[in-house]
């Protein structure tokens, strides 16, 4: 099954499992090939058609009762390269493919992107996480991606290719609206792109929902800190927040309040405001505008108390 | 709509079958391979009565395509035991009383199973998280807590005396 030459040629070959080369392409193929260069080639003639499956925790549970729609998968589990976290000159490369707990439990993401580490493991349960994929989240795009604000915190960007080559692109200009990316149906997210943290960086991570364990998120908010090589400046920030906007956003207002400052000098009250100023919630199942207005501003002073403490609280007095 | 074949390793049997490519692997082990102990709750990953331990790593069943199986090691509720004798969890599941309706059981038993192997000493909540995926309805968890707790004790002495014969 795994075998595929490619091309339409090869779709055909494939139905029913047998070599029957009269039969068109009807709906219902499954493909799992073990190289990119053909995946890439069936999502150029056929993506339109295609489901591409990951981990299938979110798609399964989208189709639940119509997988009969579906005309063909494009099943990544045998693309060895996809499931790769590795450091490659100054950035972590991560493959589409790596699951939530590898995310939890890899050393590299603990020591560079511990905002990362925590997000993966807050994500749904024991079960969710051994399948869903960080490349699943991210293409999923669904405003409470456990991940997003994360990786947006963190700088992200994301490689995509297509037969055509390939394309390095942000994560503001990845995300368009609620599930919609730029992602074209010829296009395959294959990695997530991150610039390795430097020392003195420090993170914090909150998620808030109505229990711990298989929830969305009602909103998520990640926040990263660097300081200077004394650890007394703030060299660089970012706030980002899911469940809060269509996409996760990044609240850059924050940037010109913070930069520069010694965390001491910072006014928690006003910069939690200027966060719950900028979002834009909505009402849903999961909490009220207002309440998400609220707990924004909230979590915002929370997380910087995180930090504070974290750079050794009064440190600099 | 098509058919397809897959070749997987169910409870230490290797078994072909006939599947689809709108079958999840929760239906080939009920209707195909008739192995009822696995449950459908939500069918939406929620509730993990469809729960099994595919290639080592813990699933929910229902979020898992038929074809993504190929190739595959799977074991449910029915391999763990070795014919009558049942598996040191499954007893102690019995005797703490951790069984009320038993929908739930066959999933928290595997995510039990799964965690003592990783962690052979889990405090409580460890063994919260380690369950954290199985909802029981009849909500009672404290006697599965329990029960897993009883287990870890049991298989942990168990260990250190194959450790002694061994030494």
């Amino acid at each position: 099954m795994e075998e595929f030459s490619p091309g339409l040629q090869g779709i055909e070959n494939f139905s029913g499992g047998e070599h029957k080369k009269s039969q068109k392409a009807l709906p219902g193929h499954y493909f799992a090939p073990q190289k990119i260069e053909e995946a890439l080639e069936i999502l150029s003639q056929r993506g339109r058609d295609t489901k591409v499956i990951a981990g299938g925790t979110d798609l399964l549970v989208q189709y639940y009762d119509r997988l009969y729609e579906i005309g063909i998968w494009l099943d990544l589990k045998n693309i060895k390269e996809l499931k790769n976290i590795r450091i490659n000159k100054n950035v972590m490369e991560i493959g589409a493919m790596v699951t939530h707990t590898q995310l939890e439990n890899s050393v590299y993401i603990k020591k560079y992107y511990p905002v990362l580490c925590q997000a993966a493991a807050d994500i749904g349960s024991p079960q969710i996480r051994n399948r869903g994929t960080i490349g699943g989240n991210i293409v999923n795009a669904s405003p409470a991606g456990d991940l997003l604000a994360p990786l947006m915190a963190y700088k992200v960007q994301f490689r995509l290719l297509s037969i055509k080559g390939e394309k390095i692109i942000p994560a503001e200009e990845f995300f368009i609206g609620p599930k919609k990316t730029i992602l074209r149906a010829d296009q395959l997210l294959s990695e997530i792109i991150l610039p390795l943290s430097e020392k003195h960086t420090y993170g914090s991570w909150i998620k808030i929902g109505k229990r711990k364990a298989l929830i969305i998120a009602t909103i998520t908010l990640a926040l990263i800190v660097r300081m200077d090589k004394d650890n007394e400046i703030i060299e660089d920030v970012s706030v980002c927040l899911g469940s809060v906007a269509p996409t996760p956003i990044e609240i850059k207002e924050i940037k010109g309040k913070m930069i520069g400052k010694k965390i001491k000098q910072l006014d928690f009250n006003q910069l939690g405001q200027i966060v719950e100023d900028k979002i834009s919630p909505i009402d849903d199942i999961r909490g009220t505008r207002e309440y998400r207005k609220d707990v924004a501003k909230n979590i915002m002073i929370k997380a910087l108390e995180e930090i504070d403490s974290a750079c050794g609280g009064g440190i600099n007095e | 709509m098509s058919e397809l074949e897959i070749v997987l390793t169910i409870n230490g049997k290797k078994r072909k079958v006939k599947t689809t490519t709108s079958t999840r692997l929760l239906d080939l082990i009920r209707d195909d391979l008739h192995l009822t102990g696995t449950k459908e709750g939500c069918g939406k990953g929620e509730c993990g009565a469809c729960t099994v331990i595919m290639n080592g790593e813990l699933v929910a069943s229902c979020l898992v395509l038929a074809p993504q199986a190929d190739g595959v090691i799977i074991t449910t509720i029915e391999g763990i035991s070795h014919g009558e004798k049942l598996h040191p969890i499954q007893d102690a599941f019995i005797e703490t009383g951790a069984v009320q309706c038993g929908f739930c059981t066959p999933g928290m038993i595997l995510a039990a199973k799964k965690l003592l192997e990783e962690n052979p000493y889990p405090d409580e909540e460890e063994i919260k998280r380690g369950i954290s995926g199985n909802l029981c309805r009849c909500t009672g968890y404290q006697k599965i807590i329990d029960a897993i707790k009883l287990a870890a004790n049991r298989l942990s002495v168990s260990d250190n005396k194959r450790g002694e014969k061994d030494a």
